[in-house]
């Protein structure tokens, strides 16, 4: 109970920071989310939803190619080889759309979807 | 099967403007073509090092985590950045007084030094991209095994080198339709434009590692007047550091690079000092 009102504290503290939560967060607490190359040369999912903030995304290369996470407005290229995982960590105060690709196969395309804080 | 062509092409652009100007330049000149045997161990370097990067992103080695890749990434550009900025400032030096050392037979004298920084550079050149290359082929060569289509995609490999070959003569052409000066003026520019976005990609990986801070991110959001994901956005993202979302740091990181860029020039151009160019790489790094 006392670990949850202490949760309640931080977010609350974050959130009164503004600019501030993107120093606060610690690398144990992060928000995870997976994203997958499959197989069949699609991502899954083409859409990932998630909060304003900073979080870490797991790159699963499940196709037999070599792929590239790559996306400039996040800052972030990866190549993994086929059967890799692997992770990004991001973070990104702005809410708004922020496409990605894999650059070896520049017609696969996603949209990570930031979410405005809660 | 063309995309790996492309792709194979794509990749070796940027080793191939470095390895294709750096060899005109030499080649231009007796006392350059002393170099030829450090470009060509450059690249022979490059291509091992490429081999043992592939290996780490592939998951069979792993002698570099996830975030000492970022790292690694990161110091390979600014170092590439750094040395790249000191040839331009050394050829434009050197360029000057050559003619003068030949004649008066001092041209001995030029150390070995600026040599191994020529080395390092197209080494760094050629693994940056040649690593990519690789996996790329590998995860192909893997899924082309399972459809058969392995000829083909040897026939693409091949085109693509053959595109990159094609490039390289292109450049060594363009030295001899247009004249010698310009040559070397349009390729510095190229060289320079390529050493900033080089150090714009790498504080892309410092901003992402936590140790560079942003200041203020964006700046601006260009997306919608001109995009990176392809097009003119792209090749400027790639060639000279174009971002649509720039952060703060990276806006200022990048206005600094042109003013010492312009500096060093300049004294390099007056000729009053030998350019110390060591100045350079510590204000970039």
């Amino acid at each position: 109970m006392t670990r949850m009102r202490i949760w309640i504290a931080l977010v609350a503290l974050a959130w009164a920071g503004g600019l501030a939560p993107m120093a606060a967060a610690g690398a144990a607490d992060l928000p995870v989310y997976t994203l997958t190359f499959k197989a069949d040369g699609t991502f899954e999912p083409a859409r990932l939803e998630v909060p304003a903030g900073r979080f870490k995304i797991i790159l699963v290369n499940e196709s037999t190619e070599a792929v590239e996470f790559e996306s400039l407005p996040l800052r972030k290229e990866k190549v993994l080889g086929p059967g890799v995982t692997s992770f990004v960590v991001l973070s990104l105060s702005r809410p708004g759309e922020y496409p990605f690709f894999d650059d070896f196969h520049p017609q696969v395309k996603g949209t990570l979807v930031v979410l405005p804080k809660p | 099967m063309e995309q790996v062509a492309f792709i194979v092409w794509r990749e070796s652009v940027e080793a191939l403007l470095v390895v294709g100007i750096l060899y005109s330049w030499l080649h231009a000149s007796p006392e350059g073509r002393r170099g030829l045997p450090w470009l060509w161990g450059g690249v022979g370097a490059g291509l091992l090092l490429a081999g043992a990067l592939a290996l780490v992103l592939l998951g069979v080695s792993a002698w570099l985590s996830d975030e000492g890749q970022e790292w690694f990434q990161a110091l390979m550009a600014l170092a590439a950045c750094g040395l790249v900025v000191q040839m331009v400032v050394w050829m434009r030096v050197h360029g000057r007084g050559l003619k003068r050392e030949l004649e008066s037979g001092a041209s001995e004298q030029i150390g070995s030094r600026h040599w191994w920084g020529l080395l390092a550079l197209v080494m760094i050149a050629v693994a940056r991209e040649g690593s990519e290359t690789v996996v790329f082929l590998y995860g192909s060569v893997l899924s082309s095994q399972a459809s058969g289509g392995i000829g083909v995609l040897a026939l693409a490999g091949l085109g693509g080198f053959a595109a990159a070959l094609l490039t390289f003569w292109l450049l060594q052409l363009g030295g001899r339709i247009i004249t010698w000066r310009r040559f070397f003026r349009l390729t510095e520019i190229l060289l320079l434009l390529l050493a900033g976005a080089l150090l714009v990609s790498a504080t892309d990986r410092l901003i992402s590692l936590g140790v560079l801070p942003t200041l203020m991110d964006p700046v601006w959001d260009s997306a919608g007047l001109l995009g990176t994901e392809d097009g003119l956005g792209k090749i400027l993202a790639d060639f000279a550091g174009y971002r649509a979302y720039p952060a703060l740091s990276q806006l200022l990181i990048w206005l600094a690079y042109w003013g010492i860029v312009a500096w060093l020039l300049r004294r390099a151009s007056d000729g009053t000092v030998p350019v110390s160019t060591n100045r350079a790489k510590a204000t970039m790094a």
